[in-house]
C-alpha cells in the first residue's frame, strides 16, 4: 500500500535542481514578447492614444489598442472565470491598470520601453473607490451560478427568533482586499501554427481554459490545445483567463512568431484577481443555554462596475448549525475593480472569520466556553438539505485539538492571562468546507517494460496532487510508485476536474481510482484467459495485485509480473479509462470536510503585533493519502490565512481608486520569523459515502477558521475585540496606554 | 531605450572626477533601493557610478577610539567589537530589511535610499517629492505609514532607515568627497525636512560622494538599543522605532539619546524624552515620563494617530530593557 505512507512528491527533485519547467521558461523558436500597458486612472475613457513612438521603438513588431486589435468573437458567458468585456474592446477605463495597449518586440526590455512611449489621454470621471462608497448600489447579484449559491435563504422567521432571544451578538465584520500573491506571475507563451493554437499558460484547469480561449477568439475548441506546466503558486488567482492570455494569442497571430507575455509583479496584484472587499453584519441568538434561534447573515462585497460577481461568504451560516430561524442575505456593490478570482478559501474563508467571531462573542455573552458552546449546538446533518453528512468527525476533531493544545488551561474571562509584558489568549473556531463533486476522466497505462502510467489534465499548483494520484493508481493497480509516471497539464489528455475548489483528490482522484481498477481488471482479464498464464482459469475476483504482479489470493506464490503476461502476449499497454460522474454521487448524503483550529497569541504591551506562537489544528477529511502533503498543504493554508488575517491587504488609493501595495514590499505575506509552532492531525476514518477511495479535499478547509481562531485569541488576550482585518498594530496600539 | 552610461571607477578621485563631469550621473552602490527606482522610472539618470570596486569596505579603529565605517560596508556587518561598543547600530541593521538584502545593501545606500511612501514610487500618483510642484497624493489618500513629526503641507512622508536613526542617537558624521576636496556633515544634518522643497532629500552636493560614516569614541553607545515596531515579525519598515542611548552613573542618567524611525521624514531626535531622563534614576515613572515626552508635539492625521501610541510604547521598552542590562 502506498496510500497513507508519506511519500515526497514526484516533481520535488526537479524545483530542487532547476530542472522544473514553469510557463515563464517555456522557449519556442523564434519567440517573440509582448508587455502591456495599464491605464493610470480607475474610472473613465480613453480621450486619445498615441502609438507613434512607441511604433518606431527599436525591435517594436506591432502595438495593438482598441483601435487594431482583432475583433473578438463571442461572448463570454463563463462569468466566472473571465471578465465579460474582453480586453481592448472599447475606450473605457473601470479599473486601475486596466490594459489599454499591447506591445510587440524581439526581446522583452524592447517592448517594455515602448511601452513606456505609448501616450495616452483619458478622460477621468468620478471613482468609486471603496466599498462603503459602494453601498448605495448594493443590490442581489444576477448571475449563472445563483442556483448553485442562492442569494436568500430564508426559514423559521429569522426576524422575530432573534428578536426573542436570550442572548444575542450584533456585529458588523470586514474584510479587505486580499491578493492571491503567488511567486509565479501570471504568464503566457502563445504559438499559431496553420490555423492551430498553442498556448502554454500558468493555469489551475487547460480545459476549462480552453473553452473560453477559442471562444474568444472564434477557433474551433479542438484547434486549440492549452498545457499548464507546474505552476507557482496559484490559491485562485489562475483560474481565470485573464486578458494577457487572449492578447498573447492574438498578438501572435498578427505578427506571427510565437508571443510570451510575462505580466510584471505589479500587474499581477493589480489586475489577476484578489478577494474583493466584503462587509458582513451578523446576528445570532441564542436561548440561555448556548442553543442557537436564530442567525441573520447580511453580507455584501465590492463588484467589478460590469458584472455581478458575489461571495458567498453565507455558507456556513446556512451549513454548519442546528439553527432553526435563518436569514442569509447576499449583495454586491459596484465599484471602480479589477475582475476578482476565487481565493482560497472563497466564501467560507471571510465566511467563517464572520461566524467564527460571531460564536465567539456569543460564548463571552453567555458565560460559556467558546468550544462548548460549539459542541452544543453540533450538528449531523446539513441543516437545509436536511440530509445527513456522509463522515463527520467534527467532534473528535475538537476533542483530540483542544487536548493537544491544552484548551483545559485558558482562562474563561479575557485579559486574564498575562506573562510579563505579553498579552497571551486563546481562540479556537470551527473548520467547515462542503466537498464537490465534479466530472473528471483519467487513464491509466500498464506497459510491458514494467512501469505504467496515469494521464489526465489535472494542473499541478503545487499541492501535491500528481503525488497522491500516482499513489492512488499505484494501490489500484498493485505498479509501485516508483515505476509510475504521470502525464498532466495538456488538453490532449483526458479532461481532469479543475484545481480549484478541492477537487483534485475528491473528483480526479476518483476518475484515477476507477481507471486503476478497470486497467488491473483488464490485465486480470487477459491472465485468466491466457493458457500460458499460471492464473489461467481463475475467477478475476481471485486474483490479487501488488509489487508489479498479479497473483493468486488464496496462492500468492501462484501468479506472474505484468511485464511477463503483456510481453507474452504481445500487448505493448493496457490502458483503461476511469471516469467521475458527479450525477452518479450517493444521494442520500451531504458532503463535506471538517476540522477545528485551537491557537495562541502573545502581544507585547510595547510593540503591539500580534504573535501567533501556537496553532494546533485537526481536520477529518476522510482517508489520509500522503501524510506529508497533507500536512505540508495544512500548514501552508495555515500560514495563508493568517497572513491575511494579520498583514495582508490590497489597499485602494481612497481619492482614485489606484491600487497604493501593488508589490511584495507593502503587501504584507507573512515570513517564516512570523510562522510559530504549527501542529497539525487527522482524524482519519475513511469516507466512503463520498468517494471510493475514502478521501476528500484538503486544501481549502485548512484555511478556514484560521481567521476567527486568531481573532478570537486577540480579544481573549486583551479584551479588544477586531473585527476587521487585518489586526495590524494599529488596531491595537492602544494598548500601550493601558495600564495592567 | 533609455540608455545610460555605465561606469566603474577604480579610485575615489575618478569617482568624484565622474560625478563633477556628468551632472545626470547616479551612484550606485548595493543597488538594492536604485535598481527598482531605476526600473519603475522614478530615476533616470544618464549616467551610474558604481563605487563597488573603491574599497571603502573597512571598519577602521581610529587611535582615539573613534571608529570609521566604510560607505561600502554591507548592512550585514558582522563585527563583533562594533557590537560592543554600539549595540544600539548592531541592533539597527539587523532590524532593517532581510538577510539577502543586508548582504547587499552599504551604509551610504542605506543612508541615502529614497522613502518608502507609496505615492513616490508609483509614478500614476502626483508627488511633490519626485517632481516639484505636481502635488501630494497622500495628503488625501491612504497615510497610515506616513510621519507625525516634520511633515509639512507639501510632504508627509517617513523616512525608512533603521541604520540612520542609531546613527543619530550615535552622534555620528557622514565623511564626504568631491573634486574639492572632503567634508564632515552631522548625521542629524544629512536629511532634510520637507518644507517647501521636499525633493531636496539631504545634504550632500549632487557631485558629493560619501566615503565613511564616523562613530565617536566611547564609552557612550555602549549602553544602547534599538525597538522597532513594524507590521510583520521581519522585512517590514518600522512603523514607528527607538534608538535609545543612555550613560547612567550614580544611580541617574547623566545622558541619553533618544531618536525615534518610522515617524518623521529623518530621523528623529527627541529632546524632550532626554530632558525627562536627564539627572533622574531610570525607574518605571521615569521611563513613563520620557516615553510621554518622546509623543510631544505629534501631529497626526485619522490615519496614523496610532503611531503616538506606538512611539511611547518602543521608548518604554528600549528604556526598560537598558534599565535591566544596567
Ligand atoms: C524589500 C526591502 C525592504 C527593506 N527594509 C528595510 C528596513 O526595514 N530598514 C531599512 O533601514 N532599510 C530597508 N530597506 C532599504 C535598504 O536598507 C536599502 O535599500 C539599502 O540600504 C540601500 O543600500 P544600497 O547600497 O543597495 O544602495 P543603492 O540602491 O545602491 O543606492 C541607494 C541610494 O544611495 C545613493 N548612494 C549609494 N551609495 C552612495 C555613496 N557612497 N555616496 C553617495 N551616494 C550613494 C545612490 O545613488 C542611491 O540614490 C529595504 C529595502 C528593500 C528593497
Ligand atoms: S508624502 Fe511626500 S513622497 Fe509621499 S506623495 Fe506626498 S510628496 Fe510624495
Amino acid at each position: 500500500m502506498s496510500i497513507g505512507t508519506p511519500i515526497t512528491r514526484i516533481e520535488a527533485p526537479s524545483k530542487v535542481n532547476g530542472q522544473a519547467v514553469y510557463t515563464a521558461d517555456v522557449q519556442l523558436p523564434g519567440m517573440v514578447h509582448a508587455v502591456m500597458v495599464g491605464s493610470t486612472i480607475a474610472a473613465g475613457r480613453l480621450r486619445a492614444i498615441d502609438t507613434r513612438a512607441a511604433e518606431s521603438a527599436p525591435g517594436v513588431l506591432a502595438v495593438l489598442t482598441h483601435r487594431n486589435v482583432p475583433r473578438w468573437h463571442g461572448t463570454p458567458d463563463d462569468l466566472h472565470y473571465v471578465e465579460p468585456r474582453f480586453p481592448l474592446a472599447d475606450t473605457e477605463i473601470h479599473y486601475h491598470d486596466q490594459c489599454v495597449a499591447v506591445v510587440v518586440a524581439t526581446t522583452r526590455e524592447q517592448a517594455a520601453y515602448a511601452a513606456g512611449l505609448v501616450a495616452v489621454e483619458y478622460e477621468a470621471r468620478p471613482v468609486v473607490a471603496s466599498l462603503d462608497a459602494a453601498l448605495p448600489t448594493a443590490h442581489e447579484p444576477v448571475w449563472r451560478f445563483e442556483p448553485l449559491f442562492p442569494s436568500v435563504v430564508e426559514v423559521g422567521g429569522p426576524k422575530e427568533a432573534f428578536a426573542g432571544s436570550a442572548a444575542k451578538v450584533d456585529a458588523e465584520y470586514r474584510t479587505p482586499y486580499h491578493s492571491h500573491a503567488p511567486i509565479e506571475p501570471n504568464a503566457t507563451v502563445a504559438q499559431w501554427e496553420r490555423g492551430r493554437l498553442n498556448i502554454h499558460k500558468t493555469s489551475q484547469d487547460v480545459h476549462g481554459d480552453r473553452r473560453i480561449i477559442a471562444g474568444a477568439l472564434g477557433v474551433p475548441a479542438d484547434h486549440v490545445r492549452v498545457w499548464s506546466t507546474l505552476v507557482g503558486g496559484a490559491f485562485g488567482n489562475k483560474t481565470t483567463v485573464w486578458p494577457h492570455t487572449l492578447l498573447a494569442a492574438v498578438a501572435s497571430r498578427q505578427v506571427g512568431p510565437p508571443v510570451r507575455l510575462v505580466t510584471t509583479r505589479k500587474q499581477v496584484f493589480t489586475g489577476h484577481g484578489h478577494q474583493p472587499p466584503i462587509i458582513q453584519h451578523l446576528r445570532v441568538g441564542a436561548d440561555a443555554d448556548g442553543t442557537l434561534r436564530a442567525i441573520i447573515h447580511e453580507t455584501t462585497n465590492g463588484t467589478p462596475i460590469l458584472f455581478d460577481d458575489p461571495e458567498p461568504t453565507i455558507s456556513p451560516s446556512a451549513s454548519m448549525y442546528a439553527v432553526p430561524a435563518l436569514g442569509a442575505y447576499v449583495r454586491v456593490a459596484d465599484m471602480h475593480m479589477p475582475a476578482p478570482a476565487l481565493l482560497r478559501t472563497p466564501g467560507d474563508g471571510p465566511g467563517m472569520f464572520a461566524v467564527g467571531s460571531a460564536m465567539d462573542e456569543l460564548s463571552y455573552a453567555l458565560n460559556l466556553d467558546p468550544l462548548e458552546l460549539r459542541r452544543r449546538n453540533h450538528l449531523a446533518h446539513h441543516p437545509l438539505k436536511r440530509k445527513p453528512w456522509s463522515g463527520k468527525q467534527l467532534l473528535d476533531c475538537y476533542a483530540l485539538g483542544a487536548e493537544r493544545f491544552g484548551w483545559d488551561r485558558r482562562a474563561p474571562r479575557p485579559r486574564a492571562m498575562r506573562d510579563g509584558d505579553d498579552w497571551v489568549g486563546f481562540g479556537m473556531s470551527s473548520a467547515q468546507r462542503l466537498e464537490p463533486h465534479t466530472a473528471a476522466t483519467a487513464t491509466v497505462a500498464i506497459l510491458d517494460d514494467g512501469t505504467a502510467e496515469v494521464r489526465t489534465s489535472i494542473a499541478e499548483i503545487g499541492t501535491g496532487n500528481l503525488t497522491t494520484l500516482v499513489q492512488i493508481a499505484a494501490d489500484g493497480t498493485g505498479v509501485p510508485v516508483r515505476r509510475f509516471g504521470i502525464v498532466s497539464g495538456d488538453t490532449d489528455l483526458p479532461e481532469a476536474a479543475p484545481t480549484h475548489g478541492s477537487r483534485s483528490t475528491g473528483s480526479t482522484g476518483t476518475a484515477v481510482h476507477l481507471a486503476a481498477q478497470n486497467a488491473r481488471l483488464a490485465a486480470t482479464r487477459l491472465a485468466v484467459a491466457d493458457p500460458r498464464s499460471p492464473l489461467h482459469g481463475l475467477p478475476t475476483d481471485r486474483v490479487g495485485a501488488a509489487d508489479g504482479r498479479l497473483f493468486a489470493v488464496d496462492a500468492p506464490e501462484r501468479g506472474e509480473s505484468y511485464q511477463d503476461l503483456l510481453r507474452r502476449n504481445h500487448v505493448k499497454a493496457v490502458t483503461e479509462e476511469g471516469h467521475h460522474d458527479p450525477n452518479a454521487k450517493n444521494q442520500q448524503f451531504a458532503f463535506a470536510t471538517f476540522g477545528a483550529h485551537f491557537t495562541e497569541v502573545r502581544i507585547n504591551r510595547n510593540v503591539p503585533r500580534v504573535r501567533v506562537t501556537r496553532h494546533v489544528a485537526v481536520f477529518a477529511i476522510g482517508r489520509v493519502l500522503n501524510p506529508k502533503t497533507a500536512r505540508n498543504q495544512a500548514q501552508g493554508g495555515i500560514v495563508f490565512a493568517a497572513g491575511q488575517t494579520l498583514s495582508e491587504q490590497l489597499t485602494q488609493d481612497p481619492a482614485t481608486g489606484l491600487f497604493v501595495t501593488p508589490a511584495f514590499t507593502d503587501y504584507h505575506v507573512p515570513v517564516h520569523a512570523d510562522v510559530g509552532e504549527i501542529d497539525v492531525s487527522f482524524v482519519e476514518e475513511p469516507d466512503y459515502n463520498a468517494h471510493p477511495h475514502g478521501a476528500k479535499g484538503l486544501g481549502e478547509v485548512v484555511c478556514v477558521g484560521v481567521h476567527a481562531a486568531i481573532a478570537n485569541a486577540v480579544y481573549h488576550a486583551t479584551g479588544i475585540r477586531v473585527r476587521e482585518l487585518p489586526i495590524t498594530p494599529d488596531k491595537l496600539a492602544r494598548l500601550v496606554r493601558e495600564s495592567g | 531605450m533609455r540608455t545610460f552610461d555605465y561606469t566603474s571607477p577604480r579610485t575615489v578621485d575618478e569617482a568624484v572626477r565622474l560625478l563633477a563631469d556628468h551632472p545626470g550621473a547616479d551612484v550606485i552602490a548595493g543597488g538594492t533601493d536604485l535598481v527598482t527606482l531605476l526600473r519603475d522610472g522614478i530615476r533616470t539618470p544618464t549616467h551610474l557610478v558604481d563605487v563597488n570596486g573603491l574599497g571603502l569596505d573597512e571598519v577602521s579603529w581610529q587611535p582615539g577610539g573613534a571608529v570609521r565605517i566604510g560607505a561600502l560596508c554591507r548592512n550585514a556587518i558582522d563585527d563583533p567589537a562594533l557590537g560592543r561598543a554600539y549595540p544600539v547600530l548592531v541592533k539597527a541593521l539587523r532590524a532593517g530589511a532581510s538577510p539577502q538584502i543586508r548582504n547587499r545593501a552599504t551604509f551610504g545606500g542605506n543612508l541615502l535610499q529614497s522613502v518608502r511612501c507609496p505615492y513616490f514610487r508609483l509614478p500614476e500618483f502626483a508627488c511633490n517629492r519626485r517632481t516639484p510642484g505636481a502635488g501630494c497624493a497622500a495628503l488625501h489618500g491612504d497615510s497610515r505609514h506616513h510621519a507625525i513629526f516634520g511633515t509639512s503641507e507639501n510632504c508627509i512622508a517617513v523616512h525608512p532607515s533603521d541604520c540612520a536613526v542609531a546613527l543619530l542617537a550615535l552622534d555620528a558624521h557622514v565623511l564626504v568627497q568631491s573634486t574639492r576636496g572632503t567634508r564632515r556633515i552631522p548625521v542629524a544634518e544629512l536629511h532634510r525636512l520637507p518644507g517647501r522643497t521636499p525633493h531636496e532629500e539631504h545634504a550632500l552636493r549632487r557631485d558629493e560622494l560619501i566615503t565613511a560614516v564616523e562613530l565617536p569614541a566611547g564609552p557612550f553607545g555602549a549602553h544602547s538599543t534599538y525597538v522597532k515596531a513594524r507590521d510583520r515579525a521581519s522585512f517590514a519598515f518600522a512603523l514607528a522605532s527607538a534608538a535609545a542611548v543612555v550613560a547612567v552613573r550614580g544611580g541617574v542618567v547623566r545622558r541619553s539619546r533618544i531618536c525615534l524611525g518610522g515617524v518623521a521624514p529623518k530621523p528623529w531626535r527627541s529632546t524632550a524624552a532626554e530632558e525627562a531622563l536627564r539627572g533622574r534614576p531610570l525607574d518605571d515613572a521615569v521611563i513613563e515620563a520620557a516615553a510621554d515626552a518622546a509623543t510631544r508635539d505629534a501631529q497626526t492625521r485619522p490615519d496614523n494617530a496610532y503611531k503616538v501610541d506606538l512611539v511611547h510604547g518602543v521608548v518604554r521598552q528600549a528604556l526598560t530593557e537598558l534599565r535591566e542590562q544596567s
